[in-house]
């Protein structure tokens, strides 16, 4: 099967007559990582949230799965974008709870909201796979600590669980690896390149380090004021183009 | 070149004048003036003058003097002092706890972070704002011509009023935490109580709870005062006490009063120390 998990086409947005969005293209395969670059304000943000259903797009079309979620009953738009789960840059999750605890909120939607009142109620089941989510992304041992407690790489680490015991198979991070120090950066995309490539899982990634991306991503999409600059595997990628994106001044004038 | 003298050999550049130096200098004067004619009205107002306090000290000092020694008679002052004080901490601790749902309640309706609709929003904010409007002392004067004199009429007295306070706090406090987990579980598909459940109570319990122990403290010392019109306790007592000119006894239950709030005091201190570590 060919069909990208996820496609995103001409996607506009303004905000207060700016025109942040202006025609975003871009498709994310199951099994591939792919990073998200731009210069601050370009609209990396904005097209994740788009996506997410957070912000309204003025205009374009989503499809999860060959399925345009624009038009869909609420139900059905419901189980799509269920398919989708997001990874923030400031991770929040809830410190005060365990890993276990945070991860099982993940999975409220499938949770009748008598047994979602407190941790406690949470089914068996849910809690096992839970277990098993953080067991895929090296926690299981620190399933009953704190978030709190755990350090800031370890914490985004339980946020991905969280997004695996949602079962989405498209994963959209923000920035997620803006607040870490370079090692727990290092992990942290080790991790989102594993996942996509051993479970099968679509992977987008707003990042600020191209370095990072390069070594991570398979694919880079560039983004320069709202528009594509660039769409490459991670191998072809230059200096030249990354140059367009954070000097563009720079590349006008020579 | 110039670049290469060291700072102290360089020209001094004269130092600019401050802009709208004199526009702040005025505002400054107007605003000392404000204050300094409200304070005289608020002296005329309230007929405040000292040289009444220092004419009529005499009064003052036999009044003391007549509370030394204070009277510390176990069957006559001291046992029942103790025991109006623990009806008055139960009044306290009653009006503090039973009034925990409701404030719950109309907090998170009262949130702009946690509330269904603009129009609920602004029911619940009016709600409490009636509950705190209204003096404890008057909702306890309305419940003792229902229930009659008694701590009851005291308990549900606070639980009005401390629905009002606390619900208001509890919601300013659900406003001010971070949104990041309540958003989180939003784009997980997590319905709004499954929110509020997993993310915004968790994030704000040390908050919360902070603020019971401040209202519990509030209201144990709020309860003496309703014990002046009858809802019984110890406040009913050193009205007692002062009515029939037994200032001895009246400073024993001052005393009581006084470790009673200190341990209360105390107490809270503890268990919010406690949290925050």
């Amino acid at each position: 099967m060919d069909t990208p998990l996820l496609s995103v086409r001409g996607l506009a947005k303004s905000f207060g007559g700016r025109q942040v969005l202006k025609g975003v293209d871009f498709e994310v395969r199951s099994g591939e990582l792919v990073a998200v670059l731009g210069a601050n304000g370009s609209g990396k943000s904005t097209t994740l949230r788009c996506v997410m259903g957070i912000a309204q797009p003025d205009a374009g079309t989503i499809a999860i799965d060959g399925q345009e979620l624009d038009g869909l009953p609420w139900r059905q738009l419901q189980q799509a974008r269920q398919r989708t789960a997001m990874i923030f840059q400031k991770i929040h999750l809830v410190p005060r709870r365990t890993a276990l605890d945070n991860v099982c909120a993940g999975a409220l939607a499938r949770i009748p909201t008598s047994q979602s009142l407190s941790p406690l109620f949470f089914p068996r089941s849910v809690q096992q796979e839970a277990l098993e989510c953080l067991e895929r992304v090296g926690l299981a041992d620190r399933a009953f600590d704190r978030v709190g407690r755990l350090s800031g790489g370890q914490q985004q680490g339980v946020a991905v669980a969280r997004a695996l015991c949602q079962r989405a198979d498209v994963v959209l991070a923000d920035e997620p690896v803006s607040a870490l120090d370079p090692h727990a950066a290092e992990q942290v995309m080790a991790l989102l390149h594993d996942l996509a490539h051993r479970e099968n899982l679509a992977v987008a990634a707003v990042l600020h380090q191209p370095d990072l991306a390069l070594r991570h991503a398979d694919r880079c999409i560039g983004l320069l004021n709202g528009t594509m600059a660039f769409d490459l595997p991670s191998s072809r990628l230059g200096q030249a183009e990354l140059d367009t994106l954070y000097a563009p001044d720079r590349v006008v004038a020579a | 070149m110039s670049t290469t003298l060291p700072a102290r050999q360089r020209p001094k550049q004269p130092l600019p004048k401050r802009p709208r130096q004199a526009l702040r200098w005025g505002a400054t004067a107007a605003g000392i003036a404000a204050v300094v004619v409200l304070h005289a009205l608020a002296i005329q107002g309230t007929e405040f003058q000292p040289g009444l306090l220092v004419d009529g000290w005499k009064g003052m000092a036999a009044f003391v003097a007549d509370a030394f020694p204070p009277d510390l008679d176990w069957e006559k002052t001291l046992k029942p002092g103790l025991e109006a004080t623990l009806v008055t901490l139960w009044i306290g601790l009653l009006g503090t706890t039973f009034s925990v749902p409701f404030a719950l309640l109309l907090a998170v309706l009262a949130a702009q972070t946690t509330t269904p609709h603009q129009a609920v929003y602004q029911v619940a904010r009016a709600i409490l704002s009636f509950f705190r409007a209204v003096p404890d002392i008057v909702f306890a004067l309305i419940f003792v011509t229902a229930v009659g004199l008694g701590p009851f009429a005291g308990v549900l007295a606070l639980i009005c009023h401390n629905t009002g306070v606390m619900g208001k706090l509890w919601a300013e406090a659900m406003e001010e935490i971070d949104g990041g987990p309540q958003e989180a579980l939003r784009t997980a598909g997590a319905n709004r109580i499954q929110q509020l459940a997993n993310a915004t109570l968790p994030m704000v319990v040390p908050q919360f709870v902070g603020l019971l122990l401040y209202r519990f403290d509030v209201n144990v010392r709020s309860s003496l005062v309703l014990g002046l019109v009858g809802a019984g306790g110890i406040g009913l007592l050193i009205n007692q006490s002062i009515k029939s000119f037994q200032f001895d006894a009246m400073l024993t239950h001052i005393i009581i009063v006084l470790v009673l709030i200190i341990a209360v005091d105390q107490l809270s201190a503890f268990i919010r120390r406690k949290l925050a570590a």
